[in-house]
């Protein structure tokens, strides 16, 4: 695994939802922007959990687990990835 | 495969009609990402079916097994891990690992296998894949991890056996661990984090790995039939025609061991019954001398047919596809000429074409092992042995037959003093299902099943299965025909027949009938057609008997039968415990 710095910040959020539509099926692209982990029944915590594997998997990066609960929406996780993928590159 | 891709190719829609694939994937830990990814390697394997991975409760992996068995399945997976037979071998448990204890985790691992076989080998209706641990230990014992300690290894002994065991049981495939070792490095398995948080103990990677191996066995093709090799270059070292009988070499003496190793790997696929033949641009006097050498690994019994000429190479490969009557697709052909492979893969595209690496010791060794991978059979019958002699005697009466005129012919069957052993048992019985499976030519509707189908056929209460043997005084056949339907009212509603190709123009068929119509007093037999794109055989056998092509719903009444059969010689046994 390898950290995507290669990526653009655009080409980054199209990977992220290109996960969270693997992860999140019933979302569309548009929902998938706005979407909230305060939603019940769609993104619950085995969501969650599948997320952090398919994500860490295609940003070749670690989940800090202290942050995982900051990580509640789409917005956030992009935030995240965009922080870490650039930290130390 | 990459967790997206698996998430993605599970979300593909499949057809309303598609026929399900149902599997239990029984493990204690949380499925996750294992049961994605089996998911979705079966969908590849599978794209004709809907494919399902159920699973049970967390921690219960007996209790999984056991309860599965309340349901039907296409397939049960297995995956078993260190915490299964102790629970103080999980990284989730607050167990005692005090060194005082760890006899005690031992016996207690002794008590947990014998449960889980005992739950395995009860469950025989699907097919069984078993994953044995794939997980390093936890650092439980009191050795530094660079010394095997003695509780560990009568741990990991015990789990040889249980695989031993369990492998011995006709319905069950371990995954291979050595073959595991190959693609899933064993210090990349296990994901702590991933275990503590999540109750999921494997790396995504090795996940992915280990669901790959398991969706193989669950899915289980039926392996290729036949190998066709070159000669000069490739089955040995040295050009015959030039170097002489003696020039050529397979030994460590001229440094041309690779092609010894070669040949014994196919004498070895011969005794399993793959067919070999050969395809060479030579002298055929030259090529009959070198098969006289004592020293050549595979022996000329083991090769049928030859195809020793200098005209084209797809030619040989056609007529030897002619003579053993199967597809290309189910053939490998191999040549140290690219120049050949890329004449016969342009002629034959489905056929797999490989140049052999010659003087390449890692190209020899992987071709082994892939040819191993193509061929390889749960286990060798006494069919496969027969196989080959059997398609020789087969072209031979073919010859015969083609050659006579129908008096002549009733004259050479009645010499043939050929013997037809019918057997009703109705257990099923693994060379049965091959057949049916496999069998293109003349088969009654190209229905395939899988062992999970096949064992709930057989236990319908009107059910019947008849499996076939032929011999006469030109050798044994060895199993050649099944037939399979259900008798109601005196209808006899037959739903697959097949017949082996090597069995034609012996009258069988007619046998086969004559045989139902006694054997289960029934007054009518109603055919459960379907025309395919191969069962031309079949469909002229009715024309011949009928005078009419078949179709759907097709009936046979006793009467009519017994007027328009040809006069039928073979001597008729019947083995049954019905």
């Amino acid at each position: 695994m390898s950290k995507k710095v290669s990526l653009s910040p655009a080409e980054r959020e199209e990977l992220l939802v290109r996960c969270f539509s693997s992860v999140l099926p019933a979302l569309t692209i548009e929902e998938i922007r706005t979407a909230s982990s305060d939603v019940p029944g769609i993104w619950d915590s085995l969501a969650t959990v599948t997320l952090i594997a398919v994500v860490e998997e295609e940003f070749g990066i670690q989940i800090d687990q202290e942050r995982v609960l900051e990580l509640h929406s789409f917005a956030a996780w992009l935030n995240y990835i965009q922080e870490e993928v650039t930290r130390e590159a | 495969m990459k967790l997206i891709d698996a998430l993605e190719i599970i979300k593909r829609p499949t057809k309303l009609d598609t026929r399900s694939f149902d599997v239990l994937q029984a493990c204690g830990f949380t499925p996750l990402h294992l049961q994605t990814f089996l998911a979705a390697h079966l969908r590849l394997l599978k794209p004709d079916r809907c494919v399902s991975v159920h699973t049970g409760l967390f921690g219960d992996l007996i209790g999984n097994i056991e309860r599965g068995k309340s349901r039907h399945f296409d397939a049960f997976v297995v995956v078993i891990e260190w915490a299964d037979l102790d629970p103080r071998l999980s990284a989730r448990n607050s167990g005692n690992w005090r060194a005082d204890v760890l006899a005690d985790v031992e016996q207690s691992i002794a008590l947990s296998v014998q449960r889980i076989e005992n739950a395995i080998i009860s469950s025989n209706e699907a097919p069984v894949i078993v994953s044995m641990p794939t997980l390093p230990l936890p650092p439980i014992f009191t050795t530094a991890p660079h010394q095997a300690c003695g509780l560990e290894n009568k741990i990991l002994q015990r789990l040889a056996i249980l695989a031993f065991r369990l492998g011995e049981q006709p319905n069950v495939r371990i995954v291979n661990s050595q073959s595991l070792h190959e693609t899933s490095p064993f210090n990349a398995r296990f994901d702590l984090k991933s275990e503590i948080m999540a109750g999921f103990p494997y790396s995504v990677s090795h996940a992915s790995i280990l669901a790959e191996e398991l969706a193989r066995l669950a899915h289980n093709p039926a392996p290729k039939k036949g190998l066709i090799t070159d000669l000069d270059g490739t089955l040995w070292s040295g050009i015959v025609g030039e170097d002489g009988v003696d020039g050529i070499s397979w030994d460590l003496e001229h440094k041309t061991r690779l092609h010894g190793l070669y040949q014994q790997t196919l004498a070895s696929l011969a005794s399993a019954g793959v067919l070999l033949g050969v395809a060479s641009k030579n002298s055929p006097e030259v090529v009959d001398r070198a098969f006289d050498r004592p020293d050549l690994l595979v022996s000329r019994t083991e090769v049928y047919p030859f195809e020793v000429h200098w005209s084209r190479k797809s030619g040989s490969v056609k007529r030897i596809l002619e003579k053993w009557n199967v597809s290309a697709d189910s053939v490998v052909f191999i040549d140290d000429s690219p120049m050949e492979v890329a004449e016969v893969s342009d002629a034959f595209p489905e056929m797999e074409c490989i140049v052999f690496p010659a003087g390449s010791y890692h190209g020899i060794w992987d071709l082994l092992k892939y040819l191993r991978s193509v061929f390889g059979k749960s286990s060798v019958s006494a069919d496969d042995t027969l196989r080959l002699e059997s398609l020789r005697k087969g072209a031979e009466w073919q010859q015969i037959v083609s050659s006579s005129s129908e008096v002549s012919l009733d004259e050479f069957l009645k010499l043939a003093k050929a013997s037809i052993l019918f057997d009703a048992n109705k257990s099923p019985e693994a060379r049965a299902l091959e057949l049916v499976n496999k069998t293109n030519q003349f088969n009654l509707n190209g229905r395939r099943y899988n062992e999970s189908e096949w064992n709930v056929f057989h236990s319908g209460a009107k059910a019947f299965s008849v499996l076939v043997s032929y011999e006469d005084r030109y050798g044994s056949l060895g199993k050649i025909a099944v037939m399979l339907g259900r008798v109601e009212a005196h209808k006899l509603h037959l739903e697959s027949w097949v017949l082996s190709c090597r069995a034609f123009s012996r009258r069988i068929e007619h046998q086969c009938l004559k045989f139902l119509f006694e054997r289960f007093g029934c007054e009518e037999i109603i055919f459960d057609y379907v025309q395919t794109v191969k069962n031309g055989p079949l469909q002229e056998f009715f024309l011949g008997l009928m005078g009419t092509p078949p179709y759907l719903g097709m009936s046979l009444s006793r009467e009519f039968f017994a007027t328009h059969a040809p006069a039928l010689y073979h001597e008729v046994k019947e083995h049954s415990n019905v």
